[in-house]
């Protein structure tokens, strides 16, 4: 019996040990650029080419899950949900000639892009979605881009627990790939605030940690280094790959 | 210029038969890469589970459908405690500090897929394993590429690609093997089987296991919808990857019992050194 318990005992500290050098590998700051360089090989091959598959209607999740920090409580967003988002505005600025500040009203009348596509959680799981709302590319062309403008970096409503701000960014071939939305309507009806009303981007050729949701503004910069942590999203403040179409 | 010239001085190479004659087996491009790639899967398969673990189960679907799940790893709360459990084809199982709630990697228990154990990092870390899961998925592709390149040049590969003048020699081996036979049947640098066997890791497997994962990728699949489909779609491709990974673990199984019972020095020092005793039956050729 003793001999067991030894023998038991021996496993569990060689399994602790396992844990022990994989945790330490991966907290070790030398390898980290050596393994970054594989998010280069990964956009320099996969990039954004093609198009994400549609489906049919018959294929959409009805009950699309949220995956998010909670929605919004700070007060300014409970109180676009109070006036039904009549009281929503979308400023378009950063490296433009034609700062703009839209309407939902405005939005909604550019709104002709119809998609029903998948998203793929970074998690694993995918869901499929019918999604209306305005191409990226063309609603871009309204506040005319500077030739310097290489990114497009949205900011959001939502905070995390310790008060930072959720924002993403797309690099402009992202971000005039036809297929790239901000979404205002999901399976028929406009996005609730769950899903990240009144405005949030689909993007379907990257994972959905790009699609940010409750989008506040949106700002064309030429590098992110000086947002926030510096690597041009939340998710990828928190240590996530910047191209996200793997 | 002799095909098994290495850094040091050449050594004869032998006809079949030639029992007991030491030649040198595995050029340095080979065992280097053997290395490489064993380091690689290694990795590949721990930080593997831990990205699993995100989502701890699997569906036969194009999308996410709890309806066609064939496996699922859950920690429960029960009035006895947590408990772990895992859904095979719907069947349940009680698999409590081994599987859906166990070992966290950091000394305590959670509800989580793999354990702490198996999985690179210990702890739940998905941003993490993914980091390690490309950059060795580059580490394997690379390092393949590098023996296919060399061994099509060398000639490595004509002596390793099982041929249809193999077949008939299939069975004897096996049954060698199973000691139902006294001799193996004559064979070149491999046998039979191990030509069968590096054949379908290297030209179904390898292949099977790199496109299922890149499947996973939404980008990937803007330029490869007919692959997605091929394979019943994103989730299914998921589940494909999974038991690509199950198929692995059991060629390194099966692998490693053969190094250990047809002579584990020889063949250590074959794949370290390179230098290897020909044993009866065996030659150097295809």
């Amino acid at each position: 019996m003793k001999r067991k318990v030894f023998v038991a005992s021996s496993i569990a500290a060689a399994l602790a040990g396992c844990a022990k050098i994989t945790n330490g590998l991966n907290e070790w700051q030398p390898a980290q650029p050596i393994l970054n360089s594989a998010e280069t090989l990964n956009q320099a091959i996969i990039g954004t080419r093609g198009t994400a598959r549609l489906y049919r209607p018959g294929d959409v999740t009805l009950d699309y899950p949220v995956n998010s920090l909670d929605t919004p409580h700070q007060p300014e967003y409970l109180s676009l949900i109070e006036s039904d988002f009549t009281t929503y505005r979308l400023p378009v600025g950063g490296l433009v000639d034609h700062p703009q500040t839209f309407t939902l009203r405005q939005l909604r009348a550019l709104a002709t892009l119809d998609q029903i596509t998948r998203h793929d959680c970074v998690e694993g799981w995918s869901v499929v979605g019918a999604w209306r709302g305005l191409s990226l590319g063309s609603f871009l062309k309204l506040v005319r881009p500077k030739p310097e403008a290489r990114y497009v970096v949205f900011y959001s409503y939502d905070h995390d627990q310790s008060g930072q701000q959720f924002y993403g960014s797309l690099n402009m071939a992202q971000a005039v790939h036809p297929q790239t939305m901000l979404a205002l309507d999901l399976n028929g009806k406009p996005i609730d605030a769950a899903h990240g009303a009144p405005v949030r981007l689909r993007v379907p050729t990257q994972l959905g940690y790009k699609s940010t949701k409750w989008i506040r503004n949106i700002a064309l910069v030429s590098n992110f280094k000086d947002i926030f942590g510096g690597q041009g999203g939340y998710w990828e403040d928190a240590g996530y790959a910047w191209y996200a179409g793997i | 210029m002799d095909a098994t010239a290495g850094s040091s001085a050449p050594l004869p190479r032998a006809r079949s038969s030639e029992a007991g004659v030491v030649v040198r087996r595995h050029s340095l491009v080979t065992r280097t890469t053997h290395w490489v790639v064993f380091i690689a899967m290694i990795v590949l398969t721990m930080s593997g589970l831990q990205i699993f673990n995100a989502a701890p189960y699997l569906d036969a679907s194009d999308k996410s459908d709890p309806a066609r799940r064939v496996l699922s790893l859950d920690g429960r709360t029960t009035p006895a405690g947590s408990v772990g459990v895992t859904t095979i084809l719907g069947h349940e199982l009680t698999t409590t500090h081994l599987l859906g709630y166990t070992d966290d990697g950091q000394g305590g228990e959670t509800a989580r897929g793999f354990p702490g154990w198996i999985t690179f990092p210990g702890y739940q870390d998905l941003a993490g394993g993914r980091r390690w899961h490309f950059f060795f998925g580059w580490v394997l592709v690379l390092a393949g590429a590098v023996y296919l390149i060399w061994g099509i040049g060398r000639g490595e590969l004509s002596l390793l690609i099982l041929r249809p003048s193999d077949l008939p020699k299939l069975w004897p081996m096996q049954a060698y093997y199973l000691r139902l036979r006294k001799e193996p049947p004559d064979h070149g640098k491999y046998n039979p089987l191990q030509k069968a066997g590096y054949t379908l890791v290297l030209f179904v497997l390898t292949p099977f296991v790199i496109v299922t994962g890149l499947v996973l990728a939404p980008g990937f699949d803007a330029v490869a919808q007919p692959i997605v489909w091929l394979l019943g779609g994103r989730q299914f491709a998921r589940t494909w990857h999974f038991v690509a990974m199950l198929a692995f673990i059991g060629f390194f199984f099966g692998h490693v019992f053969l190094v250990v019972a047809t002579g584990f020095v020889n063949n250590m020092r074959s794949m370290i050194l390179g230098t290897y005793r020909l044993g009866k039956h065996e030659g150097t050729g295809p």
